[in-house]
């Protein structure tokens, strides 16, 4: 049987990672897998690729994927900082990054929104389950207001909606989707890592362990049962497909993204426009309001220049031009000690 | 009257956002070119307009560089001090004030000039009188103490570059001061004159913060991340003025990036971040800033990525006083971060090296696969100094073991990014975007092959593995400059800006008690074994440090060996202000004097 090679013929074995020691029936190992695939099918170089996360459970997961990549697990709630750096140093590579809800809400609120502000390109992949697990159980600030934990106390705070941040802060893409929605998930991911900007897929991802009794609002049961699909869409890369793609059927709409592939929306019983931020306020706004989750492509604006385009550096990274090109000449100084010298 | 040449203070007492500052530079220039030994500390306060600022200008043919004993002639021009400016006067002094300024000078045993500042500059314009106020006394003091008035329109120029209306307006305040000095005042009763001097063609006043800014273009900074803070603001800013002009390529196209972070504790990690893809990476702060940013610097040194961290040390602790100097910081930068951290500190005592630490710092960090401090203060960094010019770097970047090709990393047997491979303790790296040995870095225990581990011995390993490096380190950092004495009696062990101050320390103790002593002046931590040499070649060892609590001295008290320890004592002092030589030569006399020397 011979091997399945994707579209720079690498088999998928090139794309994953170590054994995952999180618990058993996590949301995130789900999560792991679709970014595995996804970067297997959008024919990403393992070695341009660079895995960047914060401190939890979820920061743990670039040791389960793309072992093939360089990354770095840094200190919590601080990885859009180190991705900033790193991506000013080596401006070809793909940044997939992996946060967590006490990561992303809490202690590196602040980062979170200036790697938006800066549309920093990456991909940023938030899962959020509600819950600090490695420290085990306490409740983030995403957790639900209402939401009971096992043993014990009711969440009194509201909580706080990153996609709603991230439309607000004019966030080029932005979705949400659930980490059982492997089909939806690995659309929106694939999309995602074709995104020239910063894109957010905040993943519900439910904690089995702490976070997964039924009356609690991020629970798999509860999330299964009320999850309302904004849209149904495929991504259909520009190059041959390597699985098969399912055609939409029905009407839909085309976005084109910067690598010159297509997101494909199919319009479900909505005609949400993903590049109407107010509509995406007021679609995230009315199923909170349902105590539901709206998942999909919320919004979209392939139009703004990224971090890396603001600085008008040059085309080769930094990190690959020669020493002798980044010291400036002895010529150029000795031009400037004249200045000094008040002789020029 | 017996004349005063070229020895003798200046005080400048104005409001801060007057103008002010622009008059004094203008005067510090003018002497500067006339040869003079001059220096002058701008003593501002942290406001943006309205609080009382002084200038202090120090001329001396003995090149002493810091603030003297006592105020030769004061200018009074500021109704919030007026009081306390003419009250601390002492005997003797020449006080030129602004007369509407409606105040009282009464001192009899001063010579005291009053002057209608204000009604002469609106002379010359009336919407501008408060700015051009300040160039009146620049007139005044020209006309008493004979400044060059060639040397005066040269200084006018550089401060007003290329502003043909500002250049005349000025000179002609300047003009007005003088003639009313002729008019009014017998000049002969002054004995403060300045003189030319043999000027050196090549020497310049440049601020350290510049000097920082210029040497890590030298370096080949690829990325400056910084947050606003005084007073390291300029060094950051100086950094990006110099892009356009020596860092873009032919198209340009910039090879510098900058950003401006949310926050201290965001620049690091964006210089941690930088360092990691494989460039020089740096930011520019100061001590709060350091206290933010504590978490990463324990990120670059265990995981070993390079970094390099100019602070620009200010007054502490907590917001302290923003706009004063200090060398309190230093303890805090050797060890900075949680756990067992040691981290390379490099101080420059002047402009040069200001200069050639900005690029030997990326050097180093990438050598030693490190984070590196940059230690300067507010004084060095944001006052003019002379300087001689800047060297080019007389060796290729030195950018450490990282293997860039699949040959160098198969010669190398068993390699590991961890692994002590050369037994000097640095291992070798590769880069994100080369496909060699990709790993997931982490600030997280790890093995020889950077896989986490929490095992005991592979931890002990590790952290001794980290020490063996920096210890290594010792011996070629920049080593102690020292001054030896044939006596061997005092050795003086300081560092930094103290090098302003030392010359004059020097000859106090000379001339007040016939000592001489040894100096050695700390440029690196951790510490060269010169230094121990040093102490133990001394009968009694005194460090110097403007901070309170003696932290260069508690640094030695911990590494040096324990029969060295009696003889070495503490000189520190800090008051917010640039080190005076009196302080520092009051308190050796007191350790002499205890220890029965």
């Amino acid at each position: 049987m011979s091997i399945k090679l994707n579209i720079i013929d690498l088999p998928k074995d090139d794309y994953t990672g170590g054994k995952s020691t999180l618990c058993p029936g996590c949301g995130h190992d789900q999560i792991s897998t679709v970014i595995i695939n996804s970067a297997w099918e959008n024919g990403l170089k393992p070695e341009k690729i660079a895995k960047m996360s914060g401190i939890g459970c979820s920061s743990k997961t670039p040791a389960y994927f793309l072992g093939k990549s360089h990354g770095f697990n840094t200190v919590h709630g601080r990885m859009p900082a180190v991705t900033t750096g790193a991506a000013m140093g080596n401006r070809d590579l793909t940044f997939i990054a992996v946060s967590g809800d006490g990561d992303s809400a809490s202690i590196g609120i602040g980062q979170f929104i200036h790697a938006v502000r800066r549309n920093l390109d990456m991909v940023y992949v938030l899962e959020n389950n509600g819950v600090y697990g490695l420290t085990k159980g306490q409740y983030s600030a995403t957790a639900v207001k209402g939401s009971k934990k096992k043993k014990g106390a009711v969440n009194k705070h509201q909580p706080i909606d990153l996609c709603k941040l991230a439309v607000n802060l004019g966030c080029t893409f932005v979705a949400r989707s659930f980490s059982g929605s492997k089909k939806q998930l690995t659309a929106l991911m694939k999309a995602a890592m074709s995104h020239r900007g910063f894109a957010l897929i905040d993943v519900i991802s439910p904690c089995v362990t702490f976070n997964n009794n039924d009356e609690s609002l991020r629970s798999y049961t509860y999330v299964k049962d009320n999850d309302v699909e904004l849209h149904a869409y495929d991504y259909i890369p520009t190059y041959s497909p390597i699985e098969g793609v399912e055609v939409p059927e029905g009407e839909y709409h085309d976005i084109t993204l910067f690598d010159g592939s297509t997101l494909r929306l199919e319009t479900i019983g909505s005609d949400h426009d993903p590049t109407d931020a107010v509509a995406a306020m007021a679609a995230l706004h009315n199923a909170e309001m349902e105590d539901k989750h709206v998942t999909g492509l919320l919004y979209f604006d392939p139009d703004t220049s990224t971090a890396i385009e603001d600085q008008c550096l040059v085309s080769t990274p930094l990190a690959d031009v020669p020493d002798e090109v980044m010291r400036p000449s002895a010529a150029s100084l000795e031009v400037l000690n004249t200045r000094f010298r008040g002789k020029d | 009257m017996e004349r005063i040449v070229n020895d003798f203070q200046l005080n400048i007492a104005t409001a801060n956002g007057t103008g002010s500052q622009s008059a004094n530079l203008i005067l510090l220039h003018t002497m500067f070119g006339m040869g003079v030994p001059v220096s002058g500390k701008n003593l501002f306060p942290s406001n943006i307009s309205g609080l009382p600022t002084w200038y202090i200008l120090r001329v001396s043919d003995r090149g002493y560089q810091a603030p003297g004993d006592r105020t030769h002639i004061q200018i009074v021009m500021n109704k919030a001090t007026w009081e306390d400016d003419v009250a601390d006067c002492l005997p003797g002094t020449l006080i030129l004030f602004n007369e509407d300024v409606k105040m009282p000078v009464d001192r009899d045993d001063c010579f005291v000039i009053g002057v209608p500042m204000t009604k002469m500059a609106r002379g010359l314009n009336p919407k501008l009188g408060r700015m051009i106020s300040n160039m009146i006394y620049v007139g005044l003091l020209a006309e008493i103490l004979e400044l060059n008035q060639d040397k005066l329109n040269d200084a006018i120029a550089l401060q007003f570059k290329g502003k043909a209306r500002a250049i005349e307006l000025n000179v002609e305040a300047v003009n007005l001061g003088r003639a009313f000095i002729n008019e009014n005042v017998d000049t002969a009763e002054i004995p403060y004159r300045i003189e030319s001097r043999d000027v050196d063609d090549d020497e310049f006043l440049v601020e350290g913060n510049e000097a920082v800014a210029l040497g890590s273009h030298y370096g080949g900074v690829g990325l400056l991340c910084w947050y606003p803070i005084t007073p390291s603001s300029s060094l950051a800013e100086a950094l990006i003025a110099y892009i356009p002009e020596i860092r873009t390529d032919e198209n340009g196209d910039h090879l510098c990036a900058v950003i401006q972070a949310e926050d201290e504790l965001a620049a690091a990690g964006m210089v941690v971040g930088g360092g990691w893809s494989g460039i020089r990476a740096m930011t520019a702060t100061s001590g709060p800033g350091i206290s933010l940013m504590s978490e990463f610097i324990g990120l670059a040194y265990f995981a070993e990525i390079p970094s390099v961290i100019w602070d620009i040390n200010r007054t502490g602790p907590s917001t302290g006083l923003p706009t004063r100097t200090q060398q309190g910081d230093l303890t805090m930068l050797y060890e900075a971060s949680h756990g067992d951290t040691t981290h390379p500190v490099l101080i420059p005592g002047s402009m040069e090296e200001c200069f050639e630490y900005g690029w030997k710092a990326f050097d180093i960090a990438e050598r030693l696969q490190s984070l590196v401090f940059g230690f300067s203060d507010l004084d060095l960094g944001m006052n003019r100094w002379a300087c001689k010019g800047f060297e080019y770097p007389e060796t290729p970047m030195d950018r450490g073991k990282v293997l860039r090709t699949q040959a160098e990393l198969d010669a190398i047997e068993n390699y590991g990014r961890y692994r002590d491979v050369d037994g000097d303790g640095i291992p070798y790296r590769t880069l994100p975007g080369s496909g060699l040995d990709p790993i997931l870095y982490r600030g997280t225990g790890h093995d020889e092959d950077g896989i986490y581990s929490e095992k005991p011995e592979v931890y002990q390993a590790l952290m001794m593995r980290l020490k063996r490096k920096m210890d290594n380190a010792r011996t070629w950092l920049p080593q102690p400059v020292l001054r030896e004495e044939a006596e061997k009696e005092v050795g003086i062990i300081y560092y930094g800006s103290m090098e302003n101050s030392i010359q004059e320390i020097d000859d106090i103790l000379e001339e007040e008690i016939g000592r001489k002593v040894s100096q050695c002046r700390v440029r690196s931590l951790p510490l060269s074994p010169v230094v121990e040499q040093f102490i133990r070649d001394h009968e009694t060892v005194i460090v110097l440090e403007i901070n309170r609590d003696g932290q260069l001295y508690g640094i030695l008290r911990r590494e040096l060996p324990n029969e060295l320890i009696p003889k070495v004592h503490s000189a520190a002092y800090s008051d917010g202000l640039p080190p005076r030589a009196r302080h520092y030569s009051e308190l050796i006399k007191g350790v002499l004097k205890e220890v029965g020397e």
